[in-house]
């Protein structure tokens, strides 16, 4: 089946993106994961993996081209695949045009110059009646339209933990990655990365599933503001997927992710928090146990060139070249400017003061109310494999010899395999 | 489930109901196409011929304004004829004796007479009837004042409600979707009545409210249980009756779910669903509003003879998700 190849979004506020070169032309063979082309952004160029292997054709985009995010820039289809653009743009548009109820319940929201002072009615009774003056609350709804959520995380300032948590959640860049029919699978990364780490995972899950993911406080587009404590992460996390609408889905994170997760996952036996974890899918994850390689995490933070950072990436995975070669340009990129820096400092003293990590979450794996994986890799340099024994009988645990801290980047086949199975018995 | 509470068919229920009125009452005469010896063209009509004999269920010639305006002589005169058009569409050919004169004549001649007729119309599309045997026309008549317009949904609504419209003393339209006939589903013995005035909740939620009648609620519940399995909770209000309206019942569901999707079969445009949302924003429910609110009606054209365009024209399981889920996550 042909592949879309889409102009990704690859900047925070981006809702167009500029054509740079191609790496592949018209008619030559590409595998998954190689550089296709570019998008050249106000900061700079940026480079676009393939999402396939195949054959790059129908390409439809040039160099200069200025394109909305998600549109088709071209498609991969098999070696002996039959093929014809015009065709297949014509069924996109059929599809449009007998779905067009539907589809109008779906249109992607086109910013207008007049979107400021839109409200809900809601929205506009709850400002009302609390005083507040509309123009001072960010709208998170179509077209910054504000929404009664909008308003209510508006007058809750940052207080107690759970609060400033919410407000941070506001600010998190957040991303569908992919759309899909069902419950959405929802990625949180691990502490120094960003919700891209999971596109190559992404692409070789079985069903299209529908794909969320976020940037933690301090990672990726997301500020740190205010408590940078592991409550304000979950915090933030919960406000993030009440303001997506997302009340159920199956939740997987990685290392300090899979700790928010398996927190978040815990809050449904309280019941307050109005989200319901379909499943659980912890990858490496943190909170086991004490030890963590503060030599790692002292060294991470304070690489600042290719030659500095490299060799602790490389602590990451068994076999580094599963990682990628833009991994660590990518990393020195967003270092830019010195904030994301300082953010996850500030995080790493807080979450693992003198290299322990300083929360746990083993209590609330104690009787897991929904269906949960473990994946561990057995050559993790990061945080002790060891460490996810001892955990309830109905826990799978999902050892791969040969693999690092990094089992959804080295082993992605088999992961991606293991998040469909257990979406699938999370129902 | 009771002894006095079995399974029967939505035809069965209204067979049973025709049953009990002409039984009790011997002012009851049905009138039709093909409703005696054939039963009937969705054999609703059965066997009531054998028991109740050719004076009391009468076939009519092929002329649906003779055949419903003697209906509504009939009325005129203290009788209670059930007339039953083949198919809603050749309503078309009695809105005459329908709009002009039983709508009417109650209120021209002061109150002093009734017309108490009931017309009972298959409607819909999703048997391959093609253009002119599967609109849904129920907008038209919800138009009329002097006129009652109901959609039972289930097997226990439409019998209590045509032995209601059989005794109400206006004329009464009762909507069958054909695709309900052979559903099943509980239904009392004996004479019991459903309102003509009253919408009925068929499920709970919280995140959204769905209006739907007819073959639209059963795919609404349906859509509402995939909702659900994504932490979505639809709240389905069955709208039953079109005239009168049960405002009450949908004000009271979106004050407390904020969000509306109106789903119908009939055109799109100035249809069910336009009343639908025009009553709620003019209601105290728009202070209450979180979204815009949404319609999923019939496509902008004749219902195609093609299986698969039919289907198209029409909402859908799938469509009524999609619709509900983009309105849900506030993405309309």
């Amino acid at each position: 089946m042909a592949s879309e190849v889409i102009l990704p979004r690859v900047d925070m506020d981006m809702a167009t993106g500029k054509m740079g070169r191609w790496f592949v032309a018209e008619g030559e063979r590409v595998r998954e994961g190689q550089l296709l082309f570019e998008i050249e952004t106000d900061k700079a160029a940026m480079e676009v993996e393939a999402p396939a292997s195949g054959v790059l054709r129908g390409v439809r985009a040039r160099v200069g081209d200025v394109l909305p995010v998600g549109a088709v820039v071209g498609w991969i289809v098999g070696e002996d695949e039959a093929f014809d653009p015009d065709l297949q743009a014509l069924a996109g548009e059929l599809r449009a045009l007998l779905g067009s109820s539907a589809a109008l319940a779906e249109r992607a929201s086109t910013p207008s110059a007049d979107a400021r002072g839109r409200a809900t009615p809601l929205a506009r009774r709850l400002a009302r009646e609390r005083g507040l003056d509309l123009a001072d609350v960010a709208g998170s709804g179509p077209n910054g339209r504000v929404q009664a959520l909008d308003v209510t995380l508006y007058e809750r300032p940052a207080r107690a933990e759970p609060s400033s948590g919410a407000a941070q959640g506001a600010r998190l860049n957040r991303l569908w990655l992919q759309k899909g029919e069902g419950a959405p699978l929802v990625f949180i990364h691990g502490f120094g990365a960003d919700l891209n780490g999971w596109r190559p995972l992404l692409a070789h899950l079985p069903a299209p599933r529908p794909a969320f993911a976020l940037d933690l406080p301090g990672h990726g587009g997301s500020p740190l503001a205010g408590d940078s404590s592991f409550a304000a992460l979950v915090g933030a996390v919960r406000a993030a997927l009440a303001g997506e609408g997302i009340r159920a889905a199956h939740l997987v994170g990685h290392s300090l992710g899979g700790a928010v997760a398996a927190a978040l996952a815990a809050e449904r036996m309280g019941g307050e928090s109005g989200f319901r974890a379909l499943s659980l899918m912890l990858i490496a994850p943190a909170g086991l146990g004490p030890e963590v390689n503060s030599a790692f995490l002292a060294g991470f933070l304070r690489a600042r060139s290719e030659a500095s950072l490299t060799p602790w990436m490389r602590l990451l995975a068994a076999d580094p070249v599963s990682l990628g070669a833009a991994l660590v340009k990518t990393t020195l990129r967003q270092r830019e400017g010195g904030a994301l820096v300082e953010a996850q400092t500030r995080l790493a003293e807080s979450l693992f003061p003198d290299g322990v990590q300083a929360f746990g979450i083993r209590h609330w794996l104690a009787d897991p109310a929904t269906p949960t994986k473990i994946v561990v890799g057995a050559e993790d340099q990061i945080i002790p494999p060891r460490q996810s024994e001892g955990l309830s009988g109905l826990i799978a645990i999902h050892r791969f010899a040969g693999v690092g801290h990094m089992p959804h980047l080295e082993a992605r086949r088999e992961v991606a395999r293991l998040v469909e199975e257990l979406a699938k018995a999370g129902g | 489930m009771s002894e006095a509470m079995r399974e029967l068919t939505y035809a069965e229920a209204i067979r049973e109901a025709l049953a009990i009125a002409l039984e009790a009452d011997e002012r009851v005469i049905l009138m039709g196409e093909d409703i005696g010896v054939y039963g009937g063209a969705f054999q609703v009509t059965g066997d009531l011929v054998e028991r109740f004999g050719e004076d009391r269920v009468i076939d009519t010639p092929i002329s649906e304004l003779g055949g419903a305006g003697v209906a509504v002589g009939a009325a005129l005169t203290g009788m209670r004829p059930v007339y039953e058009f083949q198919f809603s569409d050749f309503s078309m050919l009695a809105m005459e004796q329908i709009v002009n004169q039983a709508a009417k004549i109650r209120y021209m001649l002061g109150g002093a007479v009734n017309v108490p007729v009931v017309f009972r119309m298959p409607t819909g599309s999703g048997l391959g009837g093609a253009a002119q045997h599967s609109q849904s026309l129920e907008a038209w008549f919800a138009h009329v004042p002097g006129l009652k317009v109901v959609e039972p949904s289930t097997p226990h609504d439409v019998k209590g409600m045509l032995l209601s419209a059989i005794a109400d003393p206006d004329p009464v339209i009762l909507f069958e979707h054909k695709l309900l006939y052979k559903t099943k589903g509980p239904v009392p013995e004996g004479d019991y009545r459903v309102a003509l005035d009253k919408a009925a909740l068929r499920r709970a939620g919280r995140d959204l409210t769905i209006v739907a009648t007819g073959i639209m609620t059963h795919r609404a519940l349906e859509a509402a249980s995939i909702l659900a399995a994504e932490g979505v909770e639809a709240e389905i209000v069955d709208l039953r009756c079109l005239r009168p309206i049960d405002g009450e019942a949908i004000v009271a569901s979106v004050k407390k779910t904020t969000r509306l999707l109106a789903v119908y079969e009939g055109v799109k445009t100035l249809g069910l669903g336009a009343e639908i949302s025009a009553l709620v924003a003019e209601s105290e429910a728009f202070d209450y509003l979180d979204a815009p609110i949404l319609r999923l009606g019939g496509a902008e054209a004749p219902i195609p003879y093609s299986p698969v365009l039919e289907k198209a024209a029409v909402p859908q399981v799938d469509d009524i998700v999609a619709a509900a889920r983009g309105l849900a996550q506030g993405r309309v």
